[in-house]
């Protein structure tokens, strides 16, 4: 699915990502953990296709394809979705046209037929009802006025409705009570399925008792410097990072 | 530059080689008007740019032409098909003007309730001068500059509005402004008379439409007069071709607890400039005004705001946004007066532009000038780009990136478009904001392409 190599990242002559490699096969859920400033969210920017960072080196392979060389949103419309850590608000730009056109395009680019209204609303309502979001919030203007947890019960919504084949959730979990990390986890784990890939990005092993990971791997220092199955996060929550940091130095 | 006796050769050129074809020649009270006014355009200061409201304005690209008047041949547009101009949904009274005269035969003004006038200035003048004049001399405008005293001089055709007291008119008024002068380039003066008595409750939707090839000059004059407890929904959409010079005059005058709510769109035109006097009379008057400009190559928006409080415990909001994209070019220009006398006045004024490219340029200036003590007032401006981390997000959606500049600036432009209350209006704002965002799409790949 997803393959990783070397990769090299700069944003203004600093380099964040030195020589990164990863591999995710189909099916799969990865968590990537680390300090702050490891470059976590810098992964996710460059996989989705943020503008403002410069690969100075390695490739990324995205079913077989060079990712690094396509468009911002050709990459959404090949399956790639990005959970944002911090989602911003779009004033003016009312959330249900907004999924609406995100889920259109990306079903054009697909060579499948648009949605018409009542069919995606219908869709729209019960996907939103099982992130617990306030249908009221559908017809507010994007993210606007919304809540730290509402926002990314929002993201979970648009993961739902894209139904992405990879699918990468950077931290998620930050800022998000009990009550709301269950239902976004519920949220991921309904997508889960063999074809389809989750990365899990965060600071915490909490988020990982409700997501099983398949892999736990630590960013630090923009390498991964460890990589191991559950137990992983679990010996991270009690030992810390510092041990880590040690050992790779 | 045009000098200043360029200027005034201008001015009297258009007045003598205009004056032949005027309506209602010997009734004394309009020649009076037009005679007065004809002899102002010897005498007020030229135009200039160490002028206030005109710092930020070069007339010269417009001086520099010459119009004609749309003469008697008028008469062949009386079977005009307007289907096409009409907005599907939007069930109104209406005047159509074409080329600035008005058509009885396209007008819709059958079953107008009782104590309601909705005519053209040339059949009220032969109608019933002597009403027109009563209304006409109340309320006459004032004419203190070269263009004003120009649509005076030529007083020819317009439209008369009168609501008798307590009517309330469900149905909208529109009057359509059709510029088809193709071949020629025309002087187009409507001069209008709005007069709403006490009580009275109306609204008003006024559109500007012209062709591409259009290269007029639209010099309007609108009065409007609220009396007590009237209430006025005013929607005026300037939408004419890019070659087309607009300027449109208004005079408001609010009584004692009447309301105005303006809303005013600014899409075409090289030039279009709006003058907007509002006289807040007496107690209470609320005055509401909206205003969206877009902007693209070889175009400048320009409007201009005078709200003056004149009475105490009157309120005024003026929220004005704008889209610059290419090398387009705004001008904003608030200013909100309040008398000494006009205490507990509250007054709000706002200026937020999105600029779209670099190569666009926007001046902005609010003012308050303040007399009273007892005031709430605030002003604010604001020069904005999107934010990328917007763009990323939606292209991140699958939204490709002219889809979202357009929805994103449509976004901007929302609390503005949205107000607008009359459904097919309100949509076709939202299609021809739309137009106009992929047009500035289209150029800027152009741009890119191109490098």
């Amino acid at each position: 699915m997803l393959s990783i190599k070397n990769l090299q990242v700069s944003i203004e002559e600093k380099a964040i990502l030195k020589g990164l490699n990863l591999e995710i096969g189909a099916g799969e859920v990865h968590a990537i953990m680390g300090p702050n400033g490891s470059g976590k969210s810098t992964l996710s920017q460059v996989l989705a296709g943020r503008e403002g960072y410069r690969v100075t080196g390695g490739e990324v392979r995205y079913e077989g394809q060079d990712l690094l060389s396509m468009e911002t949103e050709v990459r959404a419309h090949a399956g790639i979705f990005l959970g944002m850590q911090y989602p911003v608000e779009l004033p003016g730009v009312n959330n249900l046209t907004f999924m609406r056109e995100s889920l259109n395009a990306v079903r054009r680019a697909r060579g499948e037929s648009e949605l018409d209204a009542p069919s995606f609303l219908r869709r729209v309502r019960e996907q939103a009802k099982r992130v617990d979001l306030d249908q009221a919030l559908l017809k507010r203007s994007v993210n606007q006025g919304f809540s730290g947890g509402e926002k990314k019960r929002n993201e979970i919504l648009q993961m739902a409705m894209l139904e992405p084949k990879l699918a990468i959730l950077d931290e998620t979990d930050s800022g998000l009570d009990i009550d709301a990390l269950r239902i976004v986890a519920g949220g991921v784990n309904e997508l889960r399925s063999p074809d389809r890939s989750i990365i899990v990005i965060t600071h915490y092993q909490r988020l990982l008792d409700y997501i099983e990971p398949d892999r736990v791997h630590v960013l630090v220092g923009g390498r991964i410097v460890r990589s191991g199955d559950k137990q992983l996060a679990l010996e991270l929550e009690q030992r810390g990072y510092g041990w880590i940091e040690e050992v790779a130095a | 530059m045009i000098s200043a006796a360029q200027q005034n050769e201008w001015f009297l050129h258009h007045l003598s080689q205009s004056a032949g074809d005027l309506p209602g020649r010997g009734i004394e009270w309009l020649e009076n008007i037009r005679e007065q006014a004809g002899q102002s355009l010897a005498q007020l200061p030229v135009l200039n740019r160490k002028q206030e409201t005109w710092r930020y304005t070069s007339i010269d690209a417009l001086l520099q032409q010459r119009f004609i008047t749309a003469g008697a041949d008028i008469g062949a547009f009386k079977n005009l098909d307007v289907t096409r101009w009409l907005l599907p949904g939007l069930d109104a009274y209406r005047l159509v003007f074409v080329n600035g005269r008005c058509l009885p035969t396209l007008a819709n003004v059958a079953d107008l309730p009782d104590g309601v006038v909705l005519d053209s200035l040339r059949a009220a003048l032969t109608t019933d001068p002597e009403q027109l004049c009563t209304w006409f001399e109340q309320h006459q405008g004032r004419t203190d500059n070269l263009f004003t005293a120009l649509n005076s001089a030529l007083i020819n055709d317009g439209a008369l509005l009168h609501i008798g007291k307590n009517v309330v008119l469900e149905k909208p008024i529109e009057i359509l402004y059709l510029n088809l002068g193709e071949e020629q380039s025309l002087l187009v003066q409507p001069r209008n008379l709005l007069v709403l008595e006490a009580g009275a409750s109306a609204t008003l939707v006024e559109r500007h439409i012209g062709g591409d090839s259009c290269s007029g000059f639209h010099n309007h004059l609108t009065e409007i007069h609220l009396a007590k407890d009237a209430s006025l929904d005013h929607y005026r959409l300037q939408d004419e071709g890019d070659q087309t010079h607009h300027l449109c005059t208004l005079f408001l005058s609010q009584g004692e607890r009447s309301h105005y709510r303006g809303s005013h769109f600014s899409f075409g035109g090289a030039w279009a400039r709006t003058d907007f006097h509002a006289l807040l009379r007496q107690t209470g008057a609320e005055c509401e005004v909206n205003g969206l400009y877009t902007v693209g190559d070889q175009q400048l928006s320009d409007f201009h705001l005078r709200v003056h409080h004149a009475a105490p415990g009157c309120t005024s909001r003026e929220r004005f946004k704008g889209i610059l994209y290419g090398k387009g070019r705004a001008v904003f220009d608030g200013h909100i007066i309040v008398d000494q006398d006009a205490q507990g006045s509250d007054a709000q004024l706002s200026n937020d532009n999105l600029m779209l490219s670099r190569s666009a340029e926007v001046d902005t200036k609010p003012q308050l000038e303040i007399y009273a003590d007892d005031v709430k007032c605030s002003h604010g401006t604001t020069v904005g780009e999107i934010d990328p981390a917007q763009i990323f997000y939606l292209r991140s959606r699958g939204i490709d990136k002219e889809k979202a500049l357009s929805m994103l600036s449509l976004g901007f432009a929302a609390d503005i478009s949205n107000g607008i209350k009359p459904e097919a209006l309100r949509e076709y704002v939202a299609r021809q904001l739309t137009e106009k965002l992929s047009i500035q799409a289209d150029s800027k790949e152009k741009d890119q392409s191109n490098v």
